[in-house]
């Protein structure tokens, strides 16, 4: 195509998305409907990651030693459990740190602080705070635990029950994690079913607007114009469809995500969506954009391929 | 030269739109096509715009076979025809000064060729103060003028005009008719006018063939409209 086709293609999209006026309003609307869509759809699944993996970061469990228990052999133990896959972290919490945070967790109450020091011995137990990669592996974790050779060195109740967290708490964090994996399954179906209806209710949209076209498309060709610039001005207007569309979404998107990040933030444990978009307000805008232009263009070229067929 | 060798169009066994037709259109020539509705002239004018392809037979445009062009060879032979129709079929979101230039365009045409042919087309039609009109705005009579404008504006070999007069008014008609004249006279441009009117007919005295039932039943130099 020489230069000045090129420049009449240009010329004719935009003319033509002007004098379609209301054709042309309504299909950038309906589309930026569709971009709105897949916008939620990435924020939501972003952002409900962002929640399991904060959830899943509170889950933890402490195993509780002996207060005879040589720190030697504490910090050997950390050593073996660090060395296993499925561990992400382990601290070692010595007794006098432990006594150190329960002071000051409860500075000011001196009812509490007095009788601890009637106490006198610091009554706390050395512990090592493990974090699992996965919160299915805690049953493992726990395993090995019991059937180390320093088992012998964890504090027990009468009954015999090593004191390990992950026992006391199973039920429940059997439970999260199932809750977890469920909500990210049904995070990620929900996702590519309502891309895939904004993707085809965008597609439709263009088509009935170029379907409007049908005829002119035939004379076009009958008075001699080759296909590419019969197509040409048709995916001009597509990119301003696509352009006009995801600029519109993102201003939308500015006060929503104001009004929900304000009124959620607290249901989160303090993450908020305003926030989460204004950082990322470029990555967000070059995903809604390029999502737009993509699905203008190729809509129109679909649409009037199926016209140009001779 | 066009030249129509043993053209047939069958559509089903009971719907024959053309059968076994062969004549030849001399360079300058003024030929009219007549017959009843239905008697195959539209359908032997689509076949010369490759518009649709023949069941049997060729159609050559000078040397090319038309129904063996390339999609790119097409429109290039498409820009040595012009077309006009009964429907006007101007595209309605461009002004009658754009729909002419659209011809131009379309053949990658300079900007100085299409400011200096558009408006001299446009005098030829006498439409130059209607050049920024939609067709929308315009009378049936202004969009056939405003279409054979169109038609004549790149310089065709052939102008091909089916039923031109079909929607028009006996004063309208007379004047595009003498358009039509005309524009044979000026450029020794071939004109193939299909109608199906006999007032038109009688006075032109020029060429007519006549189709009945998709067959050539007659071929007169000066002929009348007789069936």
């Amino acid at each position: 195509m020489d230069q000045i086709t090129f420049k009449r293609v240009f010329k004719w999209g935009f003319i033509n998305f002007f004098r379609n006026g209301v054709v042309s309003v309504a299909t950038v609307l309906v589309m930026s409907l569709s971009i709105f869509m897949i916008g939620i759809v990435v924020m939501g699944s972003i952002f409900l990651n962002g929640v399991i993996v904060s959830l899943e970061e509170k889950v933890d469990i402490s195993v509780y030693f002996k207060q005879d228990a040589a720190e030697q052999d504490i910090l050997s133990m950390q050593k073996n459990l660090q060395d296993l896959p499925e561990v992400k972290d382990v601290k070692y919490v010595s007794r006098d740190e432990a006594l150190r945070i329960f002071t000051e967790r409860h500075q000011g109450d001196t009812v509490v602080l007095q009788s601890l020091q009637v106490v006198e011995e610091n009554p706390f137990y050395a512990s090592l705070e493990i974090s699992a990669k996965d919160t299915a592996k805690y049953e493992s974790i726990a395993q090995f635990l019991e059937n180390s050779e320093q088992a012998s060195l964890i504090t027990a109740d009468e009954a015999g029950q090593k004191k390990i967290t992950f026992r006391q708490n199973q039920a429940a964090i059997e439970k999260l994690t199932s809750l977890l994996s469920t909500a990210r399954l049904v995070g990620f179906a929900v996702s590519i079913m309502l891309a895939f209806i904004a993707v085809l209710v965008a597609y439709n949209t263009v088509r009935l607007a170029i379907y409007n076209s049908k005829e002119e498309i035939s004379v076009m060709q009958l008075v001699g114009a080759s296909n590419a610039f019969i197509r040409g001005p048709f995916l001009v207007e597509g990119v301003m469809y696509g352009l006009l569309s995801s600029i519109f979404t993102i201003a939308v998107f500015y006060p929503i995500f104001w009004w929900t990040g304000k009124k959620t933030a607290s249901i989160f444990g303090g993450l908020n969506v305003f926030l989460y978009f204004t950082a990322n307000i470029l990555e967000i805008a070059a995903i809604l954009i390029s999502t737009g232009l993509i699905l203008g263009v190729l809509s129109s070229a679909f649409a009037v391929r199926k016209y140009l067929r001779v | 030269m066009i030249y129509f060798d043993k053209v047939s169009k069958i559509y089903s066994p009971t719907s024959i739109a053309l059968e076994d037709v062969s004549f030849t259109i001399k360079p300058s020539e003024f030929i009219s096509l007549v017959g009843p509705s239905g008697a195959g002239k539209s359908t032997l004018l689509k076949m010369l715009l490759a518009e649709e392809r023949p069941t049997s037979g060729t159609v050559f445009f000078e040397s090319h076979d038309v129904n063996k062009m390339t999609r790119i060879e097409l429109p290039k032979i498409r820009r040595r025809m012009g077309v006009v129709f009964q429907d006007y079929r101007l595209l309605p979101h461009k002004t009658a000064y754009e729909n002419i230039a659209f011809a131009l365009e379309a053949g990658g045409a300079p900007e100085e060729d299409i400011e200096r042919d558009v408006p001299q087309v446009l005098d030829i039609v006498g439409l130059t103060d209607k050049a920024w009109h939609f067709p929308g705005q315009l009378s049936g009579g202004e969009k056939q003028r405003v279409a054979i404008a169109r038609a004549i504006v790149s310089k065709p070999d052939v102008v091909i005009a089916d039923e031109p007069t079909g929607n028009l008014d006996p004063a309208n008609t007379h004047d595009i008719i003498d358009l039509l004249q005309k524009i044979n006279d000026m450029n020794n441009t071939i004109v193939i006018l299909a109608t199906h009117d006999k007032e038109v007919i009688n006075s032109l005295r020029r060429r007519v063939v006549t189709l009945d039932k998709g067959k050539v039943v007659r071929d007169e130099e000066k002929g009348k409209y007789v069936l």
